[in-house]
C-alpha cells in the first residue's frame, strides 16, 4: 500500500511532527539526570529518545526524498468526513464525563454517533443505545463494581435506596 | 429522544431527593469507596480486604476497595484528598506519605487526613543469602568493612524500609554497601534467594516463610527485643543498646478520611475499624505475618504519626537521602 | 496415591465441579472485554468469597484465570482488540482470518491449542515444579536485561515492511513505558510537571487505544461496506491438522511454562516470544505470517495458556508469585489462614495437588465452553458496523478507565487511539509499541540494577555474563537473533526500508 517511491497524502508532515517530538523527547530525557551515570533513572530513556531521534530523522530524509505523491488525498483518504467527526464525538464525550457523568454523556454519545453513522432509525439508535449501556452498567459497575464518574446521575444513592428496599425486610 | 431526557431527570430527581434524605437520616447512605494505595496482593492490599468486611458489618454499609497504584502511592493520596470530606471516600494506605515533604513528592501528607485507624505495625528484620559469609550482625559489619561496596543491600528506593534500616545502621557504624533498587519487597526477597543480594533488610511478615522454609537466613531483628514468631532470633535493639532509642519502629497500615469530614461520620468509622481490627481472621493473619496489631485512633493515633514522622525524616536527611530538609516543613527533631 | 486423592478433590466434589465451570465461564467473558482483567476479577473475588472454605474460592479463581487468559484471543480474532495483553500476538494472524470469513475456524483452532498449551504447562507444574522454580531464582538481573533485549530484537518481525519504521515504533513504547515516578528512585521522568503523570500512563490504556479506537476509527472508511459473511462449517480442527502443529506447540509451550515460572514476567511476553519463535522455525507456511498463518495462531496460544501453569510453579513450591494473578492468589490464601511459602508444599501437600487438579479441570472447561457458542461469536463481526463501531468506542473507554479507576487514563487512551490511527495510515506497526510498553521496565529496572551490581562498571557486567552459563546462553541467543536478522552482507540498507529506487 506504502510503496517505497511515493508518498501519501500528510505522510510528509506526520514524520516531520514525529520527528520534533522526538526531539523534544530528547532534550526532555536530558534533563532527568544528565550524563550522571550509567545507572540513573535517566539512562534508559536518553538512549531509547536518541533511537527514536534518529530513527524518525530517517524515516523524514526517505520520506522527503520521494519526488512522487501517490493519488491520496488527505481529507478523502487519511481523514475523511467520518474520522473527523467522530473523532470529535470522543472528544466531547472526553471533556463532558466528568462534568455530566458516564451514564447520560455514554447514552448522547451512542445515539449521536449510532444515527450519524446509520443516517436516521431513531428509536432503532435509542433502543440499541439502552441495551447496550444497561449491560455495560450491569458488567462494570454491578459485577466490577467500577466506580465511573457519577455526575448528575446520583446512581449511587439511587443503587442505595435499591438496596434498602430490598434489604429492608431481612 | 426527549423522553429518555425526562426519565433521566425523574430518575436524576428521586436520586437526588434519597440521597439527601438518607444522608441526614444515616452515615453511609451509598457505598463508601475504599482507596488503597498499594497494588492488589501485596501486604496494604492484604491488610485492608482482610479488616474492611468486619468493618462493614458494623457500619451496616458496603466499602468498594480499590487498588489505585503508583508514585509511591502518592497518586491515591492526591485522589483521596481531591474529593468532598463527606467519608464516603478512605484512603487506605501505609507509612509512605510521611515522608512525601522531604522526598520532593508534593506537600500532601498525612497531616491533611484524619487517621480512622492506624492498623498494625511491622517489625523490621535483617535477612541474608544463605550463601553469605556471616550470621550475626556483628560478623555482617565486620565482612562488609573488610569488604567495602561488595556487599549487595536490597532496597525498595529512597525512603523505602530498607534504606530506612540501613540509614540506622550506617548512624552508628560505618556501613559501604552497594544498593540494589526493586520496586518492592516481594522481587527483592526473591533475589534474595537467588543470590542477585545478599542482604535485605525487609518487614518480617514478607520474609518470614522465605525463614522458616530455610530458604534464607535471619540475620538480626530491628526492634527492643525478640520476637514470639522467631524467639531465638536476637534484638538489634538489646544486643546493640546504641540502636534501642530508634525502636520500636517500622512501617504501618492505617486507614484515612480527609481533614473537615464531619465528626459523627469519623466517629462511626473509627468504631467500625476498630471492631474490624479486633475480629479474629485479622488478628489471625496479623499474628501469622508478624505484624504487631495497633488499632489506634484519635490523639494517639496523631502521636504515632506525629513521631514516627519526626524520627524518620530527620534520620533519612542527615544520611543525605532526601531532596528537603525536614526542618522546611517545620517537621520537629526527635 | 495420596496425591492422586487431592487431585481428584475438585472432581468428585459436585459443587467445586460447578465452581471451577462457572469461573472458566466467567473467566473467557472477563477475557474476551478489553479493560476486564482476570487481575481484577481475582482481586473482586477475594472480598467476594472472604467468608467460603479456602477450595471453593480457590477453584472460582483457578477458573477464572484459565477462561480468562485464553478468552482474550477472542476479540483479537473477531475485532483485531486483544481482550488481555497475553493476546497481543493472536490478534496478528488470527485477524486476518476472520477478515477472510474464517473466523469460526480461527477460534476452533485457538481454543485446541490453548487446551493442548494449558495441559502441558500443568504436566510440567505437576511433574517438575521444585526443579523449574529452582531454575527460575538462577536469573539474575543481567539475565533478565539480556531476556528483555531478546524480547526487543521481536521488533524484527513485527515491523512489517520497513524496518526502521518498527525501530521507531518500538523505542516509542519504551519511553511510554518509562514515563511517570521511576520506580526504583521515585524521580519524575517525563511528567513535564504534571502530577496526574506520575502514575505513568497504563500500558492497558495505551493498549485499548492503539488496538480498539484506532481500528475502530480505521473501519470508519468503509462504514457502508458490508461485513465479511463468516463461515461456519467448520469448528473443531481435524486431527490431522492438530498433529501438524503439534511439535511447534510443543516447543511454544515449553516457551510459555519457562517465562511464565520466571518471576516478573508473564503470558503476554511468552505470547509474543513464541510468535516469534514460530516464525522463525516455520520453514514454509500455506499463507505468510500476518496474513492469516494458523502457526502465527498456534504459538500464541499455547504458550499463553502454557504460562498459566508455569505462573502456580514459583507460587505453590515457594510463595513467590509468577505473575499478577498469583500474586493476588497468595494473598488470598493468607486471607484464608494459609501461609504460602516454601513450607506450603511440605505441610499442605494436599494444596498443590488441590489446585493441580482444578486447573486441569478447568482447563477441560475451557475447551468445552471454548467450542460452544462460536455461531453466535462469530455474528459478532456481522454486525453493521455503524453499531459495531460506537460500541467498541464506549467499551474502549470503560475498559480504559476500569484498569485504574482514572480519568486521565481515558485521555491518554484516546490520544494514543488518534495517534495509532496516524501511524497505522502511513505504513507504521503498532504491535512494536505495545511490545516496548511490555519490555520497558523489565529492561530498564534489570539495566540499571545490573549495572549497579557492578558498581557502573560495564567490563564487570561483561565479565559476569561471560562467567555465568546461564548468561552466556541468553548472551549467544541475542547475537544470533540480532545477525540473523540483519545479514551484514546483503546491504543493511535495503533491510532498512530505506532503498529508494527499486
Amino acid at each position: 500500500m506504502h510503496g517505497n517511491h511515493i508518498r501519501s497524502a500528510g505522510e510528509l508532515v506526520f514524520n516531520a511532527a514525529l520527528f520534533v517530538i522526538s526531539l523534544v523527547l530528547l532534550w526532555a530525557s536530558y534533563g532527568i539526570s544528565g550524563f550522571s551515570s550509567l545507572s540513573s533513572p535517566g539512562a534508559l530513556p536518553m538512549a531509547v529518545a536518541f533511537v527514536m531521534a534518529v530513527s524518525s530523522g530517517l524515516i523524514l530524509l526517505d520520506c522527503w526524498r520521494k519526488a512522487e505523491r501517490d493519488r491520496t488525498r488527505f481529507l478523502r483518504d487519511i481523514l475523511p468526513p467520518a474520522v473527523i467527526v467522530m473523532m470529535l464525538f470522543i472528544t466531547g464525550y472526553a471533556l463532558l464525563l466528568v462534568p455530566l457523568g458516564f451514564l447520560p454523556v455514554s447514552l448522547i454519545f451512542l445515539v449521536l454517533s449510532i444515527l450519524y453513522l446509520r443516517r436516521g432509525g431513531v428509536v432503532f439508535a435509542v433502543s440499541v443505545s439502552l441495551l447496550a449501556l444497561i449491560l455495560v452498567y450491569i458488567v462494570f459497575r454491578l459485577v466490577f463494581t467500577v466506580l465511573m464518574p457519577a455526575g448528575i446521575v446520583p446512581e449511587a444513592e439511587f443503587l442505595a435506596a435499591i438496596g434498602q428496599i430490598f434489604g429492608g425486610g431481612q | 429522544m426527549k423522553k429518555t431526557f425526562v426519565k433521566f431527570a425523574a430518575v436524576a430527581a428521586l436520586g437526588t431527593a434519597l440521597g439527601t434524605a438518607v444522608f441526614a437520616q444515616d452515615y453511609p447512605g451509598k457505598e463508601i469507596q475504599g482507596i488503597i494505595q498499594w497494588g492488589a496482593g501485596g501486604s496494604t492490599d492484604t491488610v485492608m480486604r482482610t479488616v474492611t468486611p468486619h468493618a462493614e458489618e458494623v457500619l451496616g454499609g458496603k466499602v468498594v476497595m480499590k487498588n489505585m497504584t503508583g508514585g509511591v502511592g502518592a497518586i491515591a493520596t492526591k485522589f483521596v484528598y481531591a474529593q468532598n470530606p463527606d467519608g464516603y471516600t478512605l484512603l487506605m494506605g501505609a507509612e509512605n506519605p510521611l515522608l512525601y515533604k522531604v522526598m520532593g513528592l508534593g506537600d500532601i501528607d498525612y497531616s491533611e487526613f484524619t487517621p480512622i485507624n492506624i492498623l498494625a505495625r511491622g517489625v523490621p528484620i535483617l535477612v541474608a543469602n544463605n550463601d553469605a559469609p556471616f550470621d550475626t550482625f556483628d560478623e555482617m559489619v565486620e565482612y562488609i568493612q573488610a569488604h567495602p561496596n561488595e556487599v549487595k543491600f536490597g532496597s525498595t528506593g529512597p525512603g523505602g524500609l530498607p534504606s530506612v534500616v540501613t540509614s540506622m545502621i550506617a548512624s552508628k557504624t560505618e556501613l559501604p554497601v552497594t544498593q540494589v533498587p526493586y520496586d518492592g519487597d516481594g522481587p527483592a526477597l526473591t533475589a534474595l534467594q537467588g543470590g542477585a543480594v545478599d542482604v535485605m533488610p525487609a518487614v518480617l511478615g514478607a520474609a518470614i516463610e522465605a525463614i522458616r522454609g530455610g530458604r534464607i537466613k535471619a540475620i538480626t531483628l530491628i526492634d527492643n527485643k525478640p520476637t514470639e514468631v522467631l524467639p531465638d532470633l536476637p534484638a538489634l535493639g538489646e544486643t546493640h543498646p546504641e540502636y534501642a532509642d530508634y525502636f520500636p519502629w517500622g512501617p504501618f497500615f492505617g486507614v484515612f478520611v480527609k481533614n473537615g469530614t464531619p465528626d459523627d461520620v469519623v466517629a462511626k468509622l473509627t468504631e467500625a475499624y476498630a471492631e474490624g481490627a479486633k475480629s479474629e481472621d485479622f488478628v489471625k493473619l496479623m499474628a501469622d505475618r508478624g505484624y504487631i496489631v495497633e488499632s489506634l485512633s484519635g490523639q494517639e493515633a496523631q502521636d504515632f504519626l506525629t513521631k514516627w514522622q519526626s524520627l524518620t525524616t530527620w534520620l533519612l536527611h542527615d544520611a543525605g537521602e532526601t531532596k528537603a530538609s525536614p526542618e522546611e516543613f517545620g517537621i520537629p527533631k526527635p | 496415591m495420596q496425591a492422586l486423592e487431592y487431585f481428584l478433590i475438585p472432581w468428585l466434589d459436585l459443587k467445586l465441579l460447578f465452581l471451577v465451570a462457572a469461573g472458566t465461564f466467567a473467566g473467557v467473558y472477563v477475557g474476551a472485554i478489553p479493560g476486564l482483567s482476570v487481575t481484577m476479577a481475582v482481586s473482586i473475588l477475594i472480598g467476594f468469597t472472604f467468608t467460603w472454605d479456602v477450595y471453593p474460592a480457590l477453584c472460582l479463581m483457578v477458573g477464572i484465570f484459565m477462561g480468562g487468559v485464553y478468552g482474550g484471543s477472542r476479540t483479537a480474532i473477531l475485532l483485531n482488540i486483544p481482550g488481555a495483553p497475553s493476546a497481543i500476538a493472536t490478534a496478528m494472524d488470527g485477524y486476518p482470518l476472520a477478515q477472510k470469513g474464517l473466523a469460526g475456524e480461527a477460534i476452533g483452532l485457538s481454543t485446541v491449542m490453548s487446551f493442548v498449551g494449558g495441559l502441558i504447562g500443568i504436566v510440567v507444574l505437576a511433574i517438575a515444579a521444585p526443579t523449574v522454580s529452582e531454575f527460575a531464582l538462577v536469573f539474575q538481573p543481567r539475565d533478565y536485561m539480556l531476556l528483555a533485549v531478546l524480547g526487543i530484537l521481536l521488533v524484527g518481525s513485527l515491523s512489517g515492511e520497513s524496518l526502521v519504521k518498527g525501530i521507531f515504533a518500538g523505542s516509542v513504547g519504551l519511553l511510554i513505558g518509562t514515563v511517570g515516578l521511576d520506580p526504583l528512585t521515585a524521580e519524575e521522568r517525563f511528567t513535564f510537571g504534571f502530577t496526574g503523570l506520575w502514575g505513568g500512563i497504563s500500558f492497558i490504556a495505551v493498549m485499548i487505544g492503539m488496538f480498539g479506537v484506532s481500528e475502530a476509527l480505521m473501519q470508519l472508511h468503509h462504514v457502508d461496506k458490508a461485513a465479511v459473511k463468516q463461515k461456519i462449517s467448520r469448528i473443531v480442527p481435524n486431527w490431522s491438522s492438530i498433529r501438524r502443529y503439534l511439535p511447534l506447540s510443543l516447543q511454544t509451550s515449553s516457551i510459555g511454562v519457562l517465562i511464565g515460572a520466571l518471576p516478573g514476567t508473564g503470558g503476554d511476553i511468552a505470547a509474543l516470544m513464541a510468535y516469534d519463535h514460530a516464525k522463525r522455525v516455520t520453514r514454509d507456511p500455506e499463507v505468510p505470517f500476518g496474513q492469516g498463518a494458523k502457526e502465527g495462531l498456534v504459538a500464541p496460544e499455547t504458550a499463553n495458556n502454557a504460562a498459566v501453569g508455569g505462573a502456580f510453579i514459583p507460587m505453590l513450591t515457594l510463595g513467590i508469585p509468577g505473575d499478577a494473578v498469583t500474586a493476588i492468589m497468595i494473598g488470598a490464601l493468607y486471607i484464608h489462614g494459609l501461609n504460602p511459602g516454601p513450607m506450603l508444599m511440605i505441610e499442605q501437600p494436599q494444596m498443590f495437588w488441590f489446585i493441580t487438579g482444578a486447573l486441569v479441570l478447568a482447563n477441560i472447561f475451557m475447551l468445552i465452553f471454548g467450542l460452544t457458542g462460536i455461531r453466535i461469536f462469530t455474528k459478532i463481526v456481522e454486525m453493521p458496523r455503524a453499531v459495531l463501531i460506537p460500541l467498541i468506542l464506549l467499551l474502549s473507554i470503560v475498559g480504559a478507565y476500569a484498569v485504574n479507576n482514572s480519568i486521565s487514563d481515558v485521555y491518554w487512551m484516546l490520544g494514543f487511539g488518534v495517534l495509532g490511527y496516524f501511524m497505522k495510515s502511513y505504513g507504521y506497526q503498532l504491535g512494536p509499541v505495545i511490545l516496548g510498553v511490555i519490555l520497558s521496565r523489565l529492561l530498564d529496572e534489570n539495566w540499571r540494577r545490573a549495572i549497579i551490581s557492578e558498581q557502573d562498571s560495564i567490563a564487570g557486567l561483561f565479565k559476569g555474563m561471560l562467567t555465568s552459563p546461564l548468561s552466556l546462553v541468553l548472551l549467544a541467543a541475542v547475537v544470533l537473533i540480532f545477525v540473523s536478522q540483519t545479514p551484514l552482507w546483503r546491504g543493511v540498507r535495503g533491510k532498512l526500508g530505506l532503498e529508494s529506487k527499486p
